[in-house]
Order: C-alpha cells, then sequence, then structure tokens
C-alpha cells in the first residue's frame, strides 16, 4: 500500500495550519476529520432502530467497536445486530472483522414514556484510514429520525418482542380532548341533580 | 353521595385531560435535530476529544502547531514522573501511538530499529502512549520496546493539544532538532523511506548545514516525491 501520509510542517512562521487539513501529498489531501471519515445517522422504524454508518473510501469500522445504547429516558434498546464483516487478521488482537464503505445496523428499540421524550440514542464505534491512522473510538449522541419504514427483515433479538413505539396521531388526541369534554359535561350534569334533588329533599 | 360522585367525575376528567395534554406535548417535542454530536466524555476507556480538554487557545482559530517543543511531565512504564527535558540535548522522535491502533503498533518496530542503531545516538525515541497504563505495561512487556516509553490519559492529551494536535488520531510522531524546535509533525503510520527522509534532514539540521525553513521546505518536497513514486 502506498503510503499516503501527511506530514504536517511547522510553518516558517510561528505558527503552522490545523494540523489535520495540512497535507504535503501530491495530491495535497490529508486525512479526512472523523465525522467525515464516518458518517452516522438513525431513523426509529417501528419497535427498531436502524444506524447507518457511510464510510469514507479508504476507511473503515471495526465491527467489535460498534456500540449502541440508550440516552433518553424510559428507553430501552436491544444489543446491536451488524451483518458480517470483512475479517482481517491483526497480529495482536487476531482476526478483526471491519466494514468498508457502508454498514447498516439495528437494534430493538422498547420505549415506556408514551412518548413523553424524545428518542436518544447513544453509539459508540472506532475506526481507521488504510493509510495508517486511527481514530480513537467516537461517541455520539443521536436523535433517531422517525418515520416509516419497511418491514424489517431478518432476526431480531428477543427485546424486540416489547411493545411497539406507536406515538399518538390526531385522532388519538382529538379522542382525548372529546373524551375530556364528555366528562366535564357528565360532571356538571351529576352537579346540576345533585342540586335538584337537594332543594326537593329540602 | 351524589357529592362524592361528582367530585370523582371531575377528577377523572381534569386526570384525563391532563394525561392526554402532556402526552400531546411529548409528541410535539419529539421535532429535535437529526444528529447532536457529543464527544467522548471524560473518563471514558480511551482517548477523546472533548473541547472542555482542548485549551482555549486553540478553540480560536484552530489547533496549532508551536515552533519550540513545550516543556511537559508524563509518567514513565515504571510510574516515576519523567520531564521530557530528561532527553535533552538530543533530537527527539514523540511518537504518540496507543495499543489499539493498529498502525501503532506496526510502526514500532521501526522506531526500535532507530532506537538501537548506534549511529543514530543523537536521536531519542520516545514513545507517547495515550492508552492505559495497564494495557502499555502489558504490550510493551510482549513486544519488548526498548526506548523509553511515558504514559498518559487526560495529561497525555494535553501535551498533545500543547503540541497544535488538539483532536488526535494516531499515531503521530513530532520529530525536534538537538534544540527542540519542532522540524515536522508526520501524522500517520510512519514507514521506512519517510522515516529516512525526515531523520535525514534533522541530522543536516543539527549539523548546522540547513536552517529551519529549509528544512520543511525539503522534508515537503520529499515526501511529495515518495508518494508520487
Amino acid at each position: 500500500m502506498t503510503a499516503t501520509l501527511c506530514a504536517f510542517l511547522v510553518s516558517t512562521s510561528a505558527l503552522a495550519s490545523p494540523w489535520w487539513l495540512r497535507g504535503t501529498g501530491a495530491s495535497g489531501d490529508g486525512f479526512l476529520p472523523p465525522d467525515q471519515a464516518f458518517r452516522a445517522s438513525a431513523q426509529v422504524a417501528g419497535s427498531e432502530v436502524r444506524v447507518d454508518w457511510e464510510i469514507a473510501d479508504g476507511y473503515y469500522l471495526y465491527r467489535s467497536r460498534m456500540r449502541i445504547e440508550a440516552a433518553s429516558p424510559d428507553l430501552e434498546v436491544g444489543p446491536l445486530l451488524l451483518p458480517a464483516g470483512e475479517e482481517v487478521h491483526d497480529q495482536y488482537f487476531g482476526t478483526q472483522e471491519i466494514y468498508r464503505h457502508r454498514v447498516v445496523a439495528r437494534a430493538s428499540l422498547r420505549r415506556s414514556d408514551f412518548g413523553a421524550h424524545p428518542v436518544e440514542i447513544k453509539i459508540t464505534y472506532q475506526g481507521c484510514a488504510e493509510a495508517g491512522l486511527c481514530y480513537p473510538p467516537i461517541v455520539k449522541v443521536l436523535f433517531p429520525d422517525e418515520a416509516p419504514v419497511a418491514p424489517t427483515k431478518g432476526p431480531l433479538p428477543a427485546a424486540s418482542a416489547t411493545a411497539p413505539l406507536h406515538p399518538p396521531t390526531a385522532t388519538d388526541e382529538w379522542f382525548a380532548i372529546g373524551a375530556g369534554l364528555v366528562a366535564f359535561l357528565l360532571a356538571g350534569l351529576l352537579a346540576r341533580r345533585s342540586r335538584g334533588s337537594a332543594r326537593i329533599g329540602s | 353521595m351524589n357529592r362524592a360522585i361528582v367530585s370523582l367525575a371531575a377528577f377523572a376528567a381534569l386526570g384525563a385531560t391532563a394525561w392526554f395534554a402532556l402526552r400531546g406535548a411529548g409528541v410535539h417535542r419529539a421535532a429535535p435535530p437529526a444528529a447532536h454530536p457529543m464527544a467522548v466524555p471524560a473518563g471514558e476507556a480511551s482517548p477523546a476529544s472533548p473541547a472542555d480538554r482542548i485549551p482555549e487557545a486553540s478553540l480560536v482559530g484552530g489547533p496549532r502547531i508551536p515552533v519550540d517543543l513545550p516543556p511537559f511531565t508524563l509518567t514513565a512504564l515504571d510510574g516515576r514522573p519523567t520531564p521530557i527535558a530528561r532527553f535533552a540535548g538530543r533530537s527527539l522522535i514523540l511518537n504518540f501511538w496507543a495499543t489499539w491502533c493498529g498502525p501503532c503498533r506496526q510502526e514500532i518496530p521501526l522506531l526500535e530499529s532507530v532506537a538501537k542503531t548506534p549511529a543514530d545516538h543523537d536521536l531519542q525515541v520516545v514513545g507517547v502512549a495515550v492508552d492505559h497504563r495497564s494495557a502499555v505495561v502489558e504490550y510493551a512487556r510482549r513486544m519488548g520496546i526498548s526506548y523509553p516509553l511515558l504514559v498518559g490519559e487526560d495529561d497525555a492529551l494535553a501535551v498533545a493539544a500543547s503540541l497544535g494536535v488538539a483532536d488526535p488520531a494516531f499515531p503521530f510522531t513530532v520529530f525536534t532538532d538537538a534544540h527542540r524546535r519542532i522540524v515536522a509533525v508526520y501524522l500517520g503510520e510512519l514507514q521506512h523511506p519517510e522515516l529516512q527522509l525526515i531523520l535525514g534532514v534533522v541530522r543536516r539540521v543539527n549539523a548546522g548545514t540547513l536552517d529551519l525553513a529549509a528544512a520543511r521546505t525539503e522534508i515537503r518536497r520529499g515526501l511529495e516525491h515518495l508518494e508520487a513514486a
């Protein structure tokens, strides 16, 4: 592999340019900042969350270093379900699985807050550049988009057999308002009737 | 009796309305930004880049590489605080690495060969492991690393930040001349040709046959040439 490494030389002035935007390679490109090398996004679909990593060319993520956990109250997130990765051999860590280009993972989701909080998840991942640079583990909190998504394929963990996420619809809300009005009406009627009975009794 | 029923109904109605109102509020609040970046929290196992660790000066105008190597002290493998001034008088090859970083581990034999070459006695390789101490001790023992190793987590990150590398990826290597002026900061895994190129230039700076500006130009051109080859 051709070394496409970057050297960051101190400029002739007292201060140099930002370190990882400066490359001296023929291409003039340095290494990408981690958020450009690995772009993570998430989407809630029914009772699961899908996390999508887009991985820049020349970069990869380690399968064993990807994690998910709940970050909002009353939320339970199952383990991250990842597809098989490409096997590489590491002298120190043995066989490792990595992902290049893109990987989509899923995890079951269970909410018990009746929609009172936005879904918030924390993901951890770690990757490297093939040119010989590794980024420290990256931890991000994401608010997944809630969007209708096609039914899931493949197995889900046991935790997925939990209550699905059902955000209330507009119909639900109108029903609630109607129920409240009816309840007040009934209470009023009962109050009037009790006052009437009291008068007859006297 | 009737009064009790009325009270109960009123409370039930109020409760139901409040519950639905709160539920509705939750739904309407559920439209946050698609992603809210969060840096690795302090205390995580691995090095991270929280903004609160970056000196204020580097947040304004971006990270900066100083001209001279700033003084610092980190812990050696034996647990003793070791100031970098201890290696005064020689050119430093300060290699920042971590045990979880594959390219870092791969370049260690190359650094080890420099450390063991008698002709390179004017050069001092110092490893700065940004990692858990126990992991570094175990790795150094298994791999037989002979050059001095300093270890740190937040303190090592602070050293990296003082060198202009406030949001580090690994490995990166800082080359100084014998007067602790920084000649180059090399990001990524070092290979033999690149290392020899930089060391050759550093020697000429130490010999007084090349000034710093010319040295930097020569390294830059040399690396471009190597990459194009």
